[in-house]
């Protein structure tokens, strides 16, 4: 262990690159602290995520989780997922939002202090995608409550992600 | 292709006595399940698939309930495995089981209005009642959660919403001190509609819904629905579209099982393991990627076989197994010499092989509690009678023993992956799909990373979906959860939850 710890101080350093063909790059992504840093008051310098499952399959989620292994790592970005929607400044929304969890993700959203954004991810949180139009689904995050971002995919790959958060705060930005 | 599913029409009393007998001689059930036939034979059907021990054969009983008695003889009292299966039919169609301890709703919350069965065929909704029911202000059928008394007993509700990245639901702790004394998980707060959804869809489009029932079992549950298809249509499917199958099933049950025990390190708090499992998971689903174009091995399946010949990439496969294997061994090495690790998993969230015989529990959770039960070896399917390898068991049923199973079926699949590669099969890649014929029906069935894994199918008067059913793992093994934590402490309940791993979205349907 010592030997690692070691290893790691004195070693050089080398990012871990994303698969090839990724939507995007590390460098592209290092720009969302300087983006947010930008927004002054708003956000302060790093964006916090409270990922609410309005009923997908699992897969949006594991893909979220993986933002956070050693490949993608997005707490570098200044990105990072908080345990309660009080400390969130954004939604993370996926599912077609079934109506068992539609109640729940109201009071989520309340929960969260203003100003807040809500990002709906995947091709289910989008328009319910291969759920629309069941009885027990509400087909999509904007049905629901007021979506900022739309991440399509099914299930968006953790770069598709990056680079949908990236592309909402750049918009964010231009609008100041 | 053999049939193995005998089916036998049987009366009222008799049906449950039969049950009954087949449960005692050890007999497996399976699964439980309703039918709404009264366009055709004017009656609702009930169906419990038991499989037979050490045969490849599955007794199949069912009765018939005709008129307005919409009643029959329940079977929990004496197969306790059954009692969410009864519930939820209660709920779906409307069939009161006699005797059942506990007719609560299962799958409906309090805002869903009374008397309205949705799979049954002539249901209606209106869309007042949907809103209301999303809305959930109006609590039209009271929910009572079980209650314990006592002094210094106090409840600790969680959920729906979580602190981590994992999917709804809602857990009721009835703590002493900090020791867990009771807990009530209520769940289906992802309740889709997925079976009646199946019902519109054709038999064919109905892939791409069985590949999003579950998104860590994708390619299981896509080849489960895949094969009762093709079994009721009698499909043969080529030698190489079975061999991409269980090549693809492997390399699915390899992820999960990587990825599941570094996450136990997330409930543990060692960081490092968390990443190492982490790293080696992705590294996989990079690999699932470049092969079958979808990390979740997405779009790989069809009705007839397959859609892309993942056998060209086999060098690719074989590199990137060797440097995951590697890693995956410095990882265990790393985790079984954490000392504070391993001490929080052991005798943690103990489940008994009675319990879990009784519940019906599956998969990992079952073999760890030495219940010697694996589709792959009880019904054997696509090339698994042809692959060399033993059930892995423990009779600990701690979290130690569920992550050892799991460590040692990571090695086994690693090893089928390689035999598997070495072979050639044929190049056609799936058959041609016969029409279904009408009022036919027939099961399908894997063991997906979780546990055994089932899909039937029947047809209607044209050969269209009249009812999919579809039972994952996570069914049979949610019931077991609270068993396992019962004296544990709070802390240690995601824990345990980790350790069962289990898929909400698989069992709400």
């Amino acid at each position: 262990m010592i030997k690692e710890i070691l290893k790691n101080i004195t070693g050089k350093k080398q990012a871990i690159r994303f698969p090839g063909g990724s939507a995007v790059s590390p460098e592209d992504a290092a720009k969302i602290p300087a983006l947010q840093e930008g927004m002054g008051k708003v956000f302060r310098r790093s964006l916090r995520i409270r990922q609410v499952d309005g009923g997908s399959c699992n897969a949006c989620e594991w893909e979220c989780t993986a933002l956070t292994n050693p490949v993608y790592d997005v707490e570098r970005f200044g990105i990072g997922f908080v345990a309660s929607p009080r400390h969130a400044d954004a939604l993370l929304v996926t599912g077609p939002v079934s109506r068992q969890m539609e109640l729940a993700l109201r009071k989520t959203y309340l929960a969260t202090p203003e100003p807040r954004l809500v990002i709906a991810l995947g091709d289910c949180a989008v328009d319910g995608g291969i759920y629309k139009g069941s009885y027990a689904v509400t087909d999509g995050v904007a049905n629901v409550i007021p979506v900022d971002c739309f991440i399509p995919g099914c299930p968006p790959s953790p770069a598709e992600i990056i680079a949908g958060v990236l592309r909402l705060l750049e918009e964010l930005a231009r609008r100041k | 292709m053999m049939n193995n599913e005998h089916y036998r029409e049987l009366g009222g009393r008799e049906f449950r006595d039969h049950c009954i007998s087949l449960c005692r001689s050890g007999f497996t059930l399976r699964l439980m399940f309703a039918t709404d036939e009264r366009e055709n034979e004017g009656c609702f059907k009930i169906y419990v698939v038991f499989s037979e021990t050490g045969k490849d054969s599955f007794q199949i009983p069912f009765l018939k309930l005709k008129g307005d008695d919409l009643s029959y003889h329940g079977l929990t009292p004496d197969i306790p495995a059954v009692h969410w299966y009864e519930r939820e039919i209660h709920d779906m169609f409307g069939l009161t089981p006699e005797g059942h301890p506990d007719l609560r709703r299962l799958v409906f919350h309090d805002s869903f209005p009374g008397d309205s069965y949705p799979l049954r065929k002539d249901w209606k909704i209106s869309e007042a009642e949907l809103r209301e029911w999303g809305e959930g202000l109006v609590r039209k059928e009271p929910y009572h959660f079980m209650e314990v008394k006592g002094e210094g007993v106090y409840e600790i509700p969680v959920g729906p919403v979580h602190a981590g990245i994992i999917e709804p639901g809602h857990f009721r702790f009835s703590a002493v001190g900090e020791t867990i004394f009771f807990l009530e998980p209520r769940l289906f707060y992802t309740h889709k509609g997925t079976e009646k959804l199946f019902e519109g869809f054709g038999f064919s489009e109905g892939v791409r819904l069985a590949e999003r029932v579950s998104g860590t079992s994708s390619f299981s549950h896509g080849t489960a629905y895949c094969m009762a298809v093709e079994r009721m249509s009698g499909t043969d499917i080529p030698e190489k579209a079975k061999a991409i199958r269980t090549l693809l099933l492997e390399l699915e049950r390899l992820y999960n099982h990587v990825g599941d025990i570094g996450n136990m390190c997330a409930g543990t708090g060692l960081a490092v393991g968390y990443a190492a499992g982490a790293l080696i998971k992705e590294k996989l689903m990079q690999l699932n990627e470049r092969v079958s174009g979808s990390r979740y091995l997405r779009g790989v399946n069809v009705i007839g076989g397959v859609t892309k010949d993942i056998f060209q990439y086999a060098d690719d496969i074989l590199t990137t197994l060797e440097t995951a294997t590697g890693d995956y061994k410095a990882f265990m090495k790393l985790l079984l010499g954490a000392i504070s690790h391993v001490e929080r998993l052991e005798n943690a969230g103990q489940l008994s092989r009675e319990i879990a015989m009784k519940l019906g529990v599956t998969g990992v959770a079952a073999r760890a509690s030495g219940v010697n039960d694996d589709i792959r070896k009880a019904h054997p399917h696509l090339l698994y009678d042809r692959l060399e390898f033993e059930p892995h068991t423990t009779t600990r049923g701690d979290v130690f023993a569920r992550m050892m199973v799991r460590a040692e079926e990571a090695e086994c699949s690693i090893s089928m992956i390689h035999a598997l590669l070495e072979r050639n099969y044929g190049r056609e890649l799936a058959a041609e799909v016969k029409d279904v014929s009408p009022h036919a029906c027939a099961l399908g069935y894997t063991e997906s990373p979780r546990g055994s894994l089932f899909y039937w199918v029947k047809s209607d008067a044209e050969g269209r979906p009249l009812r999919v059913k579809l039972r994952s793992p996570s069914y049979c093994n949610w019931p077991a959860v609270p068993f396992a934590v019962h004296g544990n402490i709070v802390p240690d309940f995601p824990l345990c939850n980790k350790s069962f791993n289990l898929s909400y979205s698989g069992c709400d349907m």
